[in-house]
Parts: C-alpha cells; structure tokens; sequence
C-alpha cells in the first residue's frame, strides 16, 4: 500500500497554489490535512501527478464570528473547530470526527471538498445553509451549501480551483446525532439540525450520495418552543423524505429507521431536551 | 524478610515480563524491522478475479519500471515446479495442489500470481502495477452450501474436499423418544485473526553451502523447516527458520503459505541477495486465511426432566479455494464435528461435516478453530430446549453438564474430557455476576419500561495441550505431541533456556523463565529463554491449540529438574555430602536444615566449565540437559461466560452492562498473563459477535477489503471484563492447562442468547449487528 | 527531496521521495523501527507519533510535510538514562501489552492524552484509546496501565 510517484509543492499562497494546480493540467491535488487523500492514493485509487501541499499557506486557519457567521480559514482542523466556542454545532459535530491523531490534522476545507456524503461536516454546511469561498484562476467565487455537493465524493470545486474559507451561519439552536458502528467511525446516519428564526434545517449524512436536506413543509415556522409531537412528526417526515440505498452497514429500511432515531434525537436537541444520545469518541 | 521469602517460586507471581523493555522502548525485533544488506523488497501481484484461466502474463513492462530487478510468475522455472499439497490419510479426503504462484488458473481474487523484486517496497509496487495478467473468468462459487456452477478444483466435482460423520448410540431412535425435539439452522460470519502485525518473511540464499535462512512471523517455524526442507529439497539441516518478535497470530500466522514458499523460493533463484516481503493490510485481509464461514443444521431431543438424548448436526465449513497446507481443508469440519456436543453428556450423536471448496481466501486456524461456531450452535440448542421444556436455561445447562464424578468422560466424538470443572465455572461465573439481580431489572425493565435487557449464556470446553494421542490435525504426515527445552547454566552460574516455543505476544518467554527458574532453583532474573530460532533450540511444533504452556511448559519442568540434578550430583561430589540432603535455592546450595549454603551455583558452574582438575570422578564438563515432554491425551480447561446486554429497539444497537467469565486455568504460572490471554480472547469473540465480518459479493470479490469496512473493536466497544478462576490442576508437570483460545469460545453463544432473550426472538445469523438487531426487531 | 527531520530532538537530513510516508521515512531511513505499521489507511493507529505535539497517523504524512518540525516517537520516551516514562512502567505493570506491536502507537497516544488531561477517567480513557486497535489485551490492560500511570504522576507532581 505505497503511493504512486508524484510530484511536490509546497505552496506559499493561495495564488502559488492555484498556480500549481493550473501548471498540473487537471492532475493536481490538494493536500491540506491528508486524512482522506492518502488511503486513497495508498490503495492507488487516484494518481495525481502533483501533490499541491497547502499547510503552510499563511491565513487559512482564521476562526472569527462576525454579524451572526463563523468564517472559518480552510485549514482549520478538526481539533480545533471541536474546541471553538462560536458555532457550538460545528464544534460538536467536529467532536464525533474519527479521533485525536485525526482531528489534529484533518482539515475543514479538505472535509467539505472531500464531501464524503456520510461524514459530518458537509451535514453541517448544509443544515446551517453555509458557504464556501473557493480561488480559482480566474479569481474567487462563493458556493453555496445547496450547490457545493455534486455526488458521493464529488463537490463543484474544480480541478484548479481550492476552497479557501467557509461561511458558516450561526444557528439560533441547533442539535447533532449520530450512529456509527464504531467509536470514530464514519456515520451509518448523521442529522445535523439547526434552527434560524423560525425555520428548522435538517440536513442528514449517509442516506444518499450528498447530505440530504430534508425538505418538509412541517420545518417552517418551528419557534422556540417545539412540541413532543411536533418533534415526532418531523423525524417521521425526515424519514420518509429519504430515499436511501441498502449496503454492509443496513438496508434502506434500516437507514430510514435510522434516520427518524436520528433526526428524533437531534431535534430533541435542538428544542433543548435531554435525550440518551451516545457520546462521541 | 526471611531466606526462605527471598527465593519464593517464581510460578504464581505476576514477574515483569522479559519482553516487556524492549517492545516498551521500541526496540522490539520484528521480522518487518529486519534489514539487510543487499536486500530487495518484493510486492505481489494479485488477481482481481476470483475464478479464471490465466491466459497471458506480461511482466515486460514491469521489468522496465526504475528499481525492479526481477518478476516471478507461476510459470517460471524456480516456481513451477513446486506445490503446496496438504496431506492427510483420512478417508475421501480429496488432496488438491496450492502452486507458490498461480499457474493456469486463478481460483480466489487476492490469489498472488506473480512477485516483483525491486530496490524499495515502493518501486515493488510501481512494478507490480505495470505486470499485465490476462484471465479468461469462470463462474465463481462463495458459498459453501450452494450448488457450484463450476468447481475450484478438477479432483472435487462437487467442492466437497472432505466429508466425515461422527456417530455415537442411535440418535434417531433417541430423538423419537424425546419429549421435545427442537431444530435450529444458524450460520455464522466469516472473519479472521487481523493481528497489528501482518504476515512478513526475509529470505535469504547462500549458494555457496545450500543454506537457507527465513526470517518469517511464523507461529510455527519448525513445521516451516519441515516442509520447507521437503518443498524446497534442500537438507532440514541446511534451513533455519526465526520467528523474532511476532506482532501477533491467533492462528493466522501457523499456516505456512504459498507466499511464503514462493518467497523462499525465489531466493533461491537470487542467492545472496535477501528478499524481503511486509503484507499489508489490504493483502492480508485478502488473502491470509480467514475463518468462521459454517452453516448448521440442527435438531436435538430432551427428556421431560431436561436430559439432553440425541444431537444431529449437519454442518458445512466453507474451506476456502485451497486446503490450507499443511493442516488440510479438515481443520475447521473436524473440530466442529468432535467438538459440537462441548461440555455436555450426551450418549446419541450424529455429526456431519464437510469442508467445502468455494473461490474465497482459504480458511485456516484462527483462535479457537470452529468452536466459536459450535459452542454457539450448542447453547442455541439449548436454549431452544429451556424455551420448549419451559425450564430455566442455566439449569437446563446444569442438568446436563459433564461433572467431575464422570471425568473421565468418553464425549461421543470418542475425545475423552479430563477437566469436568464447567459446573464449577458456571457457578461462579453465575454468583459472580449476581443472575438474581440482572433478572430483577429485566423483570423492571419488561414492567416498567427501558431498554429491554438480556442474558446470554455460554459454557465451553477448550481442548488445549494436545498429546500425541489427540494429535491436531488427525491422520496428517506428522503427528504433533511434544516439545522440547534444553537447559543450559553458563560457567558464570546464570542459565540459558533453549526453548521449542514461540511468541506472538503471550510471554512465553517470562512463563519459560518462570517454569524453568523453579524446577532448577534459581531467581527468575537469572534466566535467560532463546525461542523462535530452529537452529537454536532442539524441537517445538510450536503455537496452537493452547498447547506451549502445556506442553512447551512440561518440557522445561522436565529439562530444569534434570540439570537440577546435575548440579547438585556435581556439589554434593564437590563437598563430599550427600545428594539426597541437598537443595538447590536462589542459585545457592543448601544442606538440609542449614541456612548458610555450602556452594554456590556459580562456584558448581566453574569447576563444570573452567576447573576440569576440581571435576570428581566420574563427571563429565558442562551442565545442560534437553527434554521432551508429551502429554499424551490433553488438558481440557473448562469455562463460562454470561452477560447482560441490553437492546436499543429503534436503532439496534447493543449496549454490553457486564460480562463475566470463569476459567480454569489449572495452576496459574503468571496470573497476569493469564487474565491478559483470557481478556484479549473475549474480545476478540466479541468483535467477531459483533463487528467483523469478512463480505464476499456474489462475484468474489471481497467488499470489505480495508479496516474501514472491517470493523475490529476499540476500547471504545469492549466493555469492563470481570475475569474469575477455579483451578484445578491437571495431569502434567506443571498442573497448567491451556488458556489462549478459551475466551474466544462464548461470545457468539453469549451475544446471540442474551439478545434473543431481551426481545425474546431466535438470533441464527452472525454477526449480531445493529442492522441485524433492528430487522429482529421489525419482524 | 532534502528535508529535516527533528524526531526526539534530534535532527536528521534525510533526501527522500515526495510519496515517502513519516513512517516509512522513519523506519526505513531514520532505522527508527520503533514506529510500528499497521494498516497504511489510517484506521489501526499502530503508526501513531506526536508532531509538533499533537498525535498524528504518521501513515497519512508524508515526510517531505514533517520538514522542520518536531516529531516525538515511542523511542524518545524513556529517558536518556533508559529510566522508563511512567507510561512505560504502567503498560508493563498492568499488562497493557502482549505482543508489542500497538504498544508504540498506544504510548504516544496516551502521552498525548496525559499532557492534556492529567485526570481522565476510564470512559475519557476509552474514548481517546478509541483510535488504536490492539488485538491482543482486551484493552482491560490499556486502560488500567493510563489510569495507573495518571494516578502515579500526580501523586508525584503533588509530592
């Protein structure tokens, strides 16, 4: 399990980045916390001809909220958005992220351009209808949460482009639960709820290719206060608005089913009830 | 603190172990840290198909990749003509052949079919790439009880490659008579042993005098001469296998593979320049045998007041797409057949089992071989027996547990049991872990609601130290019964044992010291164990079947008192006393009665060595002895575990809230160790209870082929363990019985049973999964 | 590619490829074999050192990334004069392992651990030890050694 050869550059800015990514023709890649990339190129699943080493690019590690947003650098490690006090959601859902050895070096930004569909943060991004800023070539552009994840692995940042920053709003509430096999493991089902005004976001990880945000006409007008049953019928509408996929880890049955728990659990969260959630590694 | 307090046994105290500095500071000596000069590094190539006609390998490109030296294919003349054919006279055992490298056909997907040789493991790998295999595919069979649409191998038309029924009394008859008869189907997960380590092997040829040397991970170097001696044709003396430190084995690593000959092989071809081979991860979950793949067919009959009449089993353990050699595609169907009715009296069986040919890695020992399988098939049976009888399930177990007035016990396979301590454990591990008060708060539970709680329940025997007359791996080439230890006190007094034993992390090393520094007298400190190294010590057949302890143990007990003897016959000619009134203590020899000692060990040890004009009449120079120890029949360690775990019903998840086990152990050399060996087996049960689960799809490809789909389990999932003993000593030199396999042995039966009890469903299919739970849940 | 490597405050130029993991780099290179491999994806946790302090797979790196930094292998524990880390004492009084081959992965994660929280309770133990698999203690050994060396060194630092 030896990476193929490949080529190495350590960027000094974001535009020597973006430069090297251009120079690579659609070859190169970005390495910011690796702890995605290199079991995929250590199977010799991807052959980048450069690797683009962007942890010491100055700047993108800056954590800051500002008018109700945590603007987060992209090289802010999991360890690190786990123990900021701005976002409690993304510090919670950062918390259930693998373990120490990889929260100390697995990235924000590498999370989302990864976009693994079961793993917590693109969840979060969704649920808090966040953003992230990505330099390209021809500059920079914002992409929005709805638009960011294209499918299982694959986001809308192009080949030369690199997510810079994130926009991530702060919820007025918010709730996180999880289910995975394993302490650390990747989610069999994630829900990531977050409440902004009166309107409620859910967003659930590993019951299809992206995040799904589940679209139910029950989220609007939720408030402060949120029933029993009102919780109760928008986990049962979140588990009926997915359409997931049977694999190892379940049927589709079993991840719909996982998926009220979940969404149960968070929203109870969110409405501030204490529910047995099982805590993180 | 008196003389006497000073030179306590060593045996019974957890010492500090001799491996411990150096695996604690990094220094230990793993075959993947060896390095060498002029070593090559070797990468195989691996078939992606599971079952095919090679037709073309190209390794031209290959040779042209920076860095690689040489390419091996099946077809190359240091490799074709060799075969791996694991023997065994058992009737309609069906040999089959095992090529080093593949050669015409490939028949499992992980199958080596060729070996790259280059500068680094790297470039090995860059090489391995750039072979190009053409295969013409075959259909591809993976289970063991389907109909193959084509078969692995020619000389087995149906896959079946050994087939044998175990009969005793009439069981039909007996069933007929029962008041109830239950029947069961259940199959369980195929897994394996995942040690940290993986397999690794250096090999290196010297041309010059026909010697071979192989560094390998090996559980069992001294087979791996045997049959490397006879593969390779070169003199058993001429080869010397080092089993260094091993990170690891439960069995996987006593297996000699085609990797590995190939390796040796392939040397051979390259004299003086050792070739190095680290599996990784990925290849070993591929291709290093797995275990646990059965099915089972099941009915058994009870009399009214609970006895247990008849069993019939039918079972069928999925092989795998080669015998493994050299224990044959028997190791799992035998043990599940002999072994199935464990600890209880039974006078009507019928037990058939196959081993079947399928195109998946083949199957081979690993823990507790086939037990974990049987013990939960047999308390599925009797649990099915309390539900119908309507009796207590613990008592329905007592009622029918082999006691100690029946020891000898002929059990219907014809092994005859020596231990009779299940009651014994059972009781403990019962008040241990205080049944009453798990049953009260599932009786709350089921009245006041909660997650609903169950209690599982397995008992077991563990067949360790097999004798001569038990032989693992029946009617084979050899015949596995004894070991030897040879001692040997250095002219400064300390002692060296050389010891047939090997390591993977169980401490022999620490337990050799331990046996050895008592039978002799001397302090633990002053013993110094050599093991894993075949031009070293005289003879071990090494780690299986909880055997070295035993039987590795009685040798060195054997091999102390001798040169014991030898010291003090040497002193008491030295000071003119007489033998019978000498003791030799702390390295100091004693008159009986006398405090103060009259000689020294050392002194003794110079005049054998140094002072030839001090030696008296009739001595020879030196102090060693060699012995052998067999002990014929083996030592069952009895055992029971029992826990409570509790359901989440909307999730599935299992949540573990104690769990106990008692064992017995016999007299306990290290406790530690022993609890340590005990632990780690519970776990490993666990995870295969639990978590892992080796998924081949229907076209044989493997789908959990990294450790982010095979899921081994964390501190995170193994619960506080409550570890208790009884002990009763067994027949051997040093009362030990066996104790690496035993904690393997319940989880399956304990998992399955306490989550059938809390939902109150039958639970047939393994692992016991939150998915699985869930769909229980549903029906 | 020539880089500097600092592991246990020594500091090593090495020339190594890019695709070089650390801990090929340092087994192979440095002859620090201590660093044990495990699985090469990042799951088993054998391969775990400390970079700059913080626990890190140092299969996922690749060495050219460790350039100028400090990295902390299992070797550079034990004091100069071999006295143990009180880590060290406690995995081989409480039996915390057997055949060594997680061992190097578990101390450093465990140091990690008790720098950072010198009073973790066994669940904080557990969670944390969560990242390194050990197939042969049953963990029962692992937990009782960093509770124990916990239990030892504040008793020591209150001293």
């Amino acid at each position: 399990m030896k990476c193929p050869p490949f080529s190495y550059h350590r960027a000094t800015d974001v535009a020597d980045a973006v430069a090297a990514l251009e120079a690579a023709d659609d070859e190169g890649k970005i390495l910011a916390g690796g702890q995605s990339l290199v079991p995929v190129l250590a199977l010799r699943l991807a052959r980048p001809s450069v690797l683009v080493d962007v942890n010491r690019v100055p700047g993108l590690d800056c954590l800051e909220r500002r008018d109700g947003v945590l603007h987060a650098g992209a090289l802010v490690r999991h360890l690190a958005l786990a123990d900021q006090t701005h976002h409690p959601l993304a510090a919670e859902a950062a918390r259930w992220i693998g373990h120490t050895a990889i929260r100390s070096r697995g990235t924000l930004g590498g999370s989302l351009a990864h976009a693994d569909p079961s793993a917590e943060l693109p969840a979060v991004l969704r649920a808090c209808d966040g953003a992230v800023h990505v330099a390209g070539p021809t500059g920079s552009r914002r992409v929005g949460a709805d638009d960011l994840f294209v499918g299982a692995l694959q986001s809308a940042v192009g080949e030369n482009e690199m997510i810079t920053g994130v926009e991530l709003p702060v919820p007025d509430a918010w709730g996180f639960a999880e289910f995975a096999r394993r302490h650390g493991d990747f989610a069999v089902v994630a829900v990531a709820a977050a409440r902004f005004g009166d309107r409620v976001r859910v967003a659930v990880g590993g019951v299809a290719g992206v995040p799904h945000l589940v679209d139910a006409g029950d989220l609007d007008h939720v408030g402060d206060e949120i029933s029993d049953d009102h919780v109760a019928l928008l986990a049962a509408a979140a588990a009926d608005d997915v359409d997931p996929a049977s694999d190892l880890h379940g049927s589709a049955g079993y991840r719909r089913a996982l998926t009220e728990q979940m969404t149960l659990r968070a929203l109870a969260d969110l409405a501030g009830r204490p529910q047995p959630v099982r805590e993180p590694a | 603190m008196t003389p006497d307090d000073q030179h306590a046994p060593a045996s019974g105290t957890s010492v500090r172990r001799k491996e411990d500095a150096r695996l604690l500071t990094g220094r230990g000596r793993f075959v993947s840290d060896l390095a060498l000069p002029r070593m090559r590094h070797v990468a195989f190539v691996r078939s992606p198909v599971a079952h095919g006609r090679i037709t073309g390998v190209d390794v031209a490109e290959a040779l042209e990749v920076d860095g690689v030296s040489a390419v091996f294919t099946g077809e190359h003349p240091a490799i074709a003509p060799v075969a791996l054919r694991a023997q065994s006279a058992l009737p309609g055992y069906v040999e089959t052949d095992q090529p080093p490298l593949a050669r015409g056909k490939v028949r499992f997907a992980g199958e080596a079919v060729a070996a790259v040789v280059a500068a680094d493991r790297y470039l090995a790998e860059d090489g391995a790439e750039a072979v190009v295999v053409d295969y013409d595919p075959l259909p591809a069979t993976v289970c063991a009880w389907a109909e193959p649409e084509h078969p692995v191998h020619d000389e087995a038309p149906d896959n079946v490659l050994l087939s044998r029924t175990f009969r005793a009394g009439d069981a039909d008859a007996a069933l007929a008579e029962a008041h109830v008869v239950v029947d069961r189907e259940l199959t369980t997960n195929r897994h394996s042993g995942n040690p940290i380590e993986c397999r690794a092997g250096v090999a290196r040829y010297e041309a010059a005098d026909r010697k071979l040397t192989f560094w390998s991970g090996t559980q069992v170097p001294y087979i791996v001469r045997t049959q490397l001696a006879e593969l390779l044709d070169l003199p058993e003396g001429n080869i010397r296998v080092i089993a260094p430190d091993v990170g690891g084995g439960f069995g996987v690593k006593a297996v000699l593979y085609s990797e590995d000959v190939a390796l040796c092989l392939m040397a051979m071809a390259m004299p003086g320049v050792p070739l190095k081979w680290v599996e990784d991860r990925v290849e070993h979950l591929l291709a290093a045998t797995h275990a646990r793949d059965h099915r089972y067919v099941l009915r058994a009959g009870f009399a009214a007041d609970g006895e247990l009449l008849a069993v019939v089993a039918d079972a069928w353990c999925n092989a795998g797409a080669y015998s493994v050699y050299p224990w044959t595609a028997g190791i799992e169907p035998l043990m599940a057949g002999g072994l199935l009715t464990g600890p209880y009296k039974l006078a009507h069986y019928t037990g058939t089992v196959r081993g079947v040919a399928t195109n998946t890695s083949p199957s081979g020992p690993y823990r507790g071989v086939a037990r974990p399988s049987t013990v939960f098939a047999m308390e599925a049976l009797m649990d099915s027996g309390a539900r119908a009888l309507g009796m207590d399930p613990i008592a329905l177990r007592r009622r029918n547990l082999i006691l100690p007035a029946d020891v000898p016990y002929r059990m219907p396979s014809r092994l005859v049991d020596d231990s009779g301590a299940y009651e014994a454990c059972l009781d403990k591990a019962v008040a241990t872990f205080d049944l009453d008060r798990w049953r009260a708060e599932q009786t709350r539970r089921r009245v006041e609601g909660g997650r609903p709680l169950g209690i599982g329940v397995g008992v077991y025997n563990e067949l360790t130290g097999l004798g001569r007359a038990a032989s693992a791996g029946p009617r084979m080439a050899f015949r596995t019964g004894h070991d030897a230890c040879t001692v040997r006190i250095n002219p400064d007094g300390a002692v060296t044992v050389f010891s047939g034993v090997t390591s993977q992390g169980q401490g022999l090393e620490t337990t050799m010291a331990q046996v050895v520094a008592d039978a002799l007298g001397v302090d633990y400190d002053d013993v110094e164990v050599r093991y894993g190294d075949t031009d070293e010590s005289l003879w071990g057949f090494g780690a299986f079947s909880s055997r070295q302890a035993v039987i590795s143990g009685g040798a060195a007990h054997l091999a102390g008192e001798h040169v014991r003897g030898q010291v003090l016959a040497l002193a008491a000619a030295l000071k003119e006393a007489p033998v019978e009134e000498l003791d030799l203590r702390g390295g100091q020899i004693h008159m009986a009665g006398q405090e103060k000692p009259i000689i020294s060990l050392a002194e003794v040890a110079r005049v054998a060595y140094l002072q030839s004009d001090r030696l008296p009449d009739g001595f020879e120079p030196g102090l060693e002895g060699t012995r052998f120890y067999d002990p014929i029949r083996g030592a069952f360690a009895a055992g029971a575990q029992i826990a409570a775990l509790e359901v989440d019903p909307a999730t599935g998840e299992i949540g573990i809230l104690d769990w106990v086990c008692v064992e017995d152990a016999g007299r306990i050399v290290h406790p530690v160790i022993v609890d340590g060996q005990i632990a780690g087996s519970i776990a490993q049960g666990i995870g295969g209870a639990m978590y892992e689960h080796l998924v081949y799809d229907d076209a044989g490809n493997l789908s959990t082929g990294t450790l982010l789909d095979y899921l081994m389990p964390t501190a995170g999932e193994i619960p506080e363990l409550r570890i208790g003993h009884v002990s009763t000593p067994a027949a051997n030199p040093t009362g030990v019985r066996g104790v690496g396999e035993g904690g393997t042995l319940a989880p399956n039966a304990v998992v399955a049973g306490a989550v059938a009890d809390a939902l109150g469903v039958e639970v047939d299919d393994l692992p016991v999964t939150p998915a699985r739970v869930w769909e229980l849940v549903q029906r | 590619m020539k880089i500097t490597l600092t592991v246990n405050g020594e500091r090593h130029r090495v020339d190594v490829e890019p695709r070089r993991t650390l801990s090929d780099a340092l087994r192979e290179d440095l002859g620090l074999t201590g660093t044990h491999v495990g699985c090469e994806h990042g799951v088993c946790g054998a391969c775990t050192v400390l970079v700059d302090g913080l626990p890190a797979r140092a299969c996922l790196m690749f060495a050219v990334q460790a350039d100028d930094a400090e990295v902390a292998t299992v070797e550079g524990l034990a004091a100069d004069d071999g006295t143990l880390h009180p880590l060290q004492e406690a995995f081989s009084r409480c039996h915390g392992l057997q055949c060594g081959a997680c061992t190097p992965g578990m101390l450093m994660t465990a140091a990690h651990l008790l720098e950072t929280d010198p009073d973790p309770g066994r669940e904080r133990i557990r969670a944390e030890m969560a990242g390194n698999i050990c197939r042969c203690t049953g963990y029962v050994g692992i937990v009782d050694a960093v509770e124990d060396a916990a239990r030892r060194s504040r008793s020591e630092a209150a001293s």
